[in-house]
């Protein structure tokens, strides 16, 4: 036998099996790509040197291995599809006298091939596109972009290790698939009879469960800090729901609709019942799968999009005053100290402070239980979510910059609450029972932790003498140093950018002597870090969501190529029993549309039920612009709706073209 | 009275890349009576199947006409054609060509679904013919689930159950063991007595001895035909014998 059969058979299969090899080729030239794009991000020097490039960098190392791990799977997974669909050519080789390691040399050869051509196209695209998806992540970051073109090596390295990996083990599992196979099961390939699907109420009931428990958390789930631990448990909890309810309770909901007989034995419904039963049997998995991904796509992208373009809205929640000052007040210091070493800075830089807040103020931690706050600090959890942060003012300041004129006795307090409710009437804590004479509905607009992930009281006390009592109560009780009270100073200044940095430093630098454990912070200051964050989530979370849209558009037309080659046989049969070509055509667009749309619609109802909770995730990185985030949500699903439907439509064509060869003679 | 009549039937396939002309039906003519058990008799790639398909509506002549009751079959409006194909024909393939999601009831059930009929009306049109045919008690299984020749006695039940002019039947014992063909052969006899017009498509010489009548097909043309007329099954399939050795060693026409 010639030495070149192997290789030339294998070039030869690959050609005649290109329409399910192409689509898989250019997953794996798209993969290998993102790949080597990602690691040369995550390893460039250049970028790791930049102001906030190193927290960057480790957003898109964590993107690295999402990419690998998720190209691991995948290509694994639809490698084995193809497979299937070969086997009765592996049988016929089989059959006409090829041994089964003469197979495996043909599987190898087209294995090396596929590799070759995945690798070499994918690298040489990877290193062309690094440089302008580079240039586009920089302009994300607001970092300036830097001339040059490089090639990373470790980057190189670590593709070819990882896909060399992958293809191997692709190619390991088909040899043993085909090691275990007889010829006889290999002919019979992918046409073993379809049983009908047994409907599996425990899976039912477990799915409808989970499903209702995921939603049921998102809804009901009021505070940030439970938002951010509950997220994932409920994540897992729609993501059981959506695979239960897609096998069992699928088939569950076509059964009942089949014993009804008044339903069932109507034109419309006859052949759609179960036709879809057996499709669902066929791609429940699958649809389950291209769900999950599609709302993965959506919470990544509507999110990282909305914390990107709310830069400023975060930046202002963030931070609610151009520079903000909180320091404690040591006995020797005092307020007016501060105030005029501030005013000093400013009057150098000869700006104005603008609508300026500052109060005297003392800060509790405690666990909320009904109107008792537990403040000692070895009972407190911090995970729980009735940690409630207190700032108690003295009502001289309150009703300075109130302009109120109120007046409480020594146990009665005016309480404003941010993030939950106060209901009660009274509140206990350090052994102090106050009574609340007022809840305040509105508070300064600008004070610092407005938005705390836990929720937050002010509680306007009578006079200085009871806010440091609470405090000296505080530190017996944990036994630590009295730290006097707080005072907290906070401006917004009519200057550019550059102008309340130097602010930022002058201040800083006179109140280093004076006021050692003083805070200063600036918007200015935290812009280049929050850039560098949320550009970088916003930059992964495209790139992601391109993977996983490349994915979802790969098993969209390998489920088309499936479904077509099944359901041509039926489409013959059906019309030599009597249907038109026009109802077959009509019925099985029907079904296939309830297919492929299923996971849409579904995915849709999954951000619906999501949206209460990531809101209040986006509190917790300090966007509270839900307005903002449901736009980006919509406009998201609306592109991400556009684009399936034209995915859909071009696949449908290929799917249309399998069902109708021959029968158009 | 006569239920199918041809006149001079032609079918020219044009390959679809444009190779040279294939002609499988050159000039097919006859007719077949009510109550009429007819078979038609050739080897593979006489035109037997394109025959069979242009009878059945599913393909179109090249030139010539099959009136069913008189009524051409070319002058159906194609959004028609299905519905009358569903009413007047029924089909028994070799294959059996029956759906694997739908259980042996519902593929019986299918044609008279898509007509409209209700639920009430089928499970009393399929009752007696179910009992005829001795597949009562496996209606609900499925397709996969029962042996071949009980595939095709559901088969025939579908083809029944819409009281058709005339079944048509394409090689039905192709795909039966001897004694499952035995017994199909015996159940269209059964029907063809009790009145139903039957037109049979075979090359199996023990089938088409069960016919009143056979048709001989040879290059895509009516070549002989041999009445029954009270010969025993025995007679007629030794006369059938002869004449396909006449026909494969080149014999003239018979008269």
């Amino acid at each position: 036998m010639s030495r070149f059969f192997y290789p030339k058979l294998a070039a030869t299969n690959l050609k005649k099996n290109a329409q399910t090899y192409l689509p898989y080729i250019l997953t794996c030239i798209g993969t290998v790509m993102m790949y080597y794009i990602m690691v040369f991000l995550s390893e460039n020097e250049g970028l790791g040197k930049m102001a906030g490039g190193s927290q960057v960098q480790m957003i898109l190392n964590l993107g690295c291995y999402v990419i690998a791990i998720f190209s691991a799977i995948f290509l694994f997974y639809t490698h084995s599809f193809l497979i299937k669909r070969r086997k009765k050519e592996f049988g016929l080789f089989n059959i006409l006298g090829m041994e089964k390691k003469h197979i495996a040399r043909v599987l190898a050869f087209e294995t090396l091939y596929v590799a070759g051509i995945s690798l070499g196209v994918g690298l040489l695209g990877g290193i062309l596109l690094s440089k302008l998806i580079f240039m586009v992540l920089l302009k994300i970051l607001n970092f300036e972009v830097p001339l040059g073109f490089d090639v990373s090596g470790p980057a190189l390295a670590a593709v070819l290790f990882l896909f060399a990996g992958i293809f191997l083990l692709t190619l390991l599992n088909t040899l043993r698939q085909i090691h275990l196979a007889k010829p006889v099961e290999l002919l019979m390939g992918g046409q073993t009879g379809e049983k009908e699907p047994k409907t599996k109420w425990p899976l039912v009931v477990i799915g409808t469960l989970s499903l209702g428990g995921g939603y049921y958390i998102s809804l009901t789930t009021q505070s940030p800090l439970d938002a951010l631990t509950q997220f994932f448990f409920a994540v897992l909890l729609v993501m059981v729901g959506t695979y239960c309810l897609f096998t069992a309770g699928s088939i569950a909901v076509l059964k009942l609709l089949r014993r009804n007989k008044g339903y069932y034995y109507q034109t419309r419904h006859f052949t759609t019942v179960a036709g879809m039963m057996y499709r669902m049997k066929q791609n429940a998995v699958g649809l389950a799968n291209i769900c999950i991904m599609a709302t993965a796509v959506l919470v990544m992208v509507s999110t990282t999009v909305s914390l990107y373009i709310g830069l400023e809205d975060v930046l202002r929640t963030r931070y609610p005053q151009n520079i903000m000052i909180s320091t404690p007040m040591p006995a020797q210091q005092s307020v007016e100290g501060l105030q005029t070493s501030v005013k000093e800075v400013l009057a150098k830089h000869r700006l104005e402070e603008k609508d300026r807040l500052d109060y005297r103020y003392a800060a509790l931690v405690g666990n909320q239980e009904g109107d008792t706050v537990i403040t000692d600090m070895s009972n407190i959890s911090n995970a729980s979510s009735s940690v409630r942060e207190f700032y108690l003012i003295p009502l001289e300041d309150y009703n300075r910059l109130a302009k109120r004129t109120a007046s409480l006795g020594d146990d009665e307090i005016l309480i404003y609450s941010s993030g939950s409710k106060y209901e009660e009437d009274t509140l206990t804590v350090l052994n102090r029972t106050f009574t609340v004479k007022e809840r305040l509905d509105s508070f300064f607009e600008n004070s610092p932790n407005r938005v705390s992930i836990s929720g937050s009281y002010y509680v306007v006390v009578k006079d200085m003498d009871v806010v440091k009592a609470m405090e000296e109560a505080r530190a017996k009780e944990n036994r630590d140093d009295p730290s006097g009270y707080r005072y907290y100073l906070g401006f917004d200044l009519e200057a550019d950018e550059a102008d309340i940095s130097a602010v930022y430093q002058d201040i800083r630098t006179a109140l280093r002597s004076d006021y050692p454990s003083s805070w200063i912070e600036s918007p200015v200051e935290a812009k280049e870090s929050f850039f560098a964050i949320y550009g970088g989530l916003f930059f992964l979370g495209i790139f992601l969501g391109a993977l996983f849209i490349m994915a979802t558009v790969l098993i969209i037309y390998y489920k088309q190529v499936s479904e077509g080659y099944d359901d041509k046989a039926r489409f013959e049969i059906m019309q030599k029993v009597g249907m038109s070509r026009e109802e077959v055509r009509g019925s099985i667009r029907s079904q296939v549309l309830t297919v492929f749309f299923l996971p849409l619609v579904t995915a849709g109802i999954h951000i619906a039920f999501a949206f209460p909770i990531i809101t209040k995730l986006l509190a917790v990185l300090n966007l509270t612009n839900v307005g903002l985030f449901a736009w980006c949500t919509a406009g998201t699903i609306l592109v991400f709706a556009l684009f399936y439907a034209v995915v859909y439509g071009l696949t449908a064509k290929v799917y249309y073209r399998i069902v109708s060869w021959g029968t158009s003679g | 009275m006569t239920i199918l009549e041809v006149n001079n039937l032609k079918k020219v396939y044009t390959t679809r890349f444009g190779g040279s002309p294939v002609q499988a039906l050159a000039n097919v003519s006859f007719s077949v009576e009510e109550g009429e058990y007819a078979a038609i008799m050739g080897e593979s790639g006489s035109g037997k199947t394109t025959l069979l398909n242009i009878l059945a509506s599913l393909d179109k002549p090249t030139s010539g006409e099959v009136l069913l009751k008189g009524k051409g079959l070319s002058t159906i409006k194609e959004k028609e054609i299905s519905a009358f194909r569903r009413e007047n024909l029924g089909f028994v393939f070799q294959d059996f060509n029956l759906l694997d999601t739908f259980s042996l009831q519902d593929n019986i059930f299918l044609p008279l679904v898509l007509s409209g009929k209700s639920y009430e009306e089928m499970s009393r049109r399929l009752e007696p013919i179910a009992r005829k045919l001795g597949i009562g008690d496996i209606l609900a299984k499925y397709p996969y689930e029962v042996s071949g020749g009980q595939k095709q006695r559901c088969a025939v039940a579908r083809a029944l159950i819409t009281k058709p002019q005339l079944i048509l039947a394409d090689e039905p014992t192709g795909s039966l063991d001897s004694q499952a063909a035995e017994g199909l052969l015996r159940l269209f006899k059964e029907i063809n007595q009790e009145g139903q017009t039957l037109l049979m498509v075979t090359h199996s010489v023990k089938a088409a001895s069960h016919a009143q009548r056979v048709l001989f097909i040879k290059d895509g043309e009516v070549f002989h035909q041999l009445y029954k007329a009270g010969m025993s099954d025995e007679a007629m399939y030794q006369k059938i014998s002869d004449t396909l050795t006449t026909m494969a060693t080149g014999g003239g026409r018979h008269e």
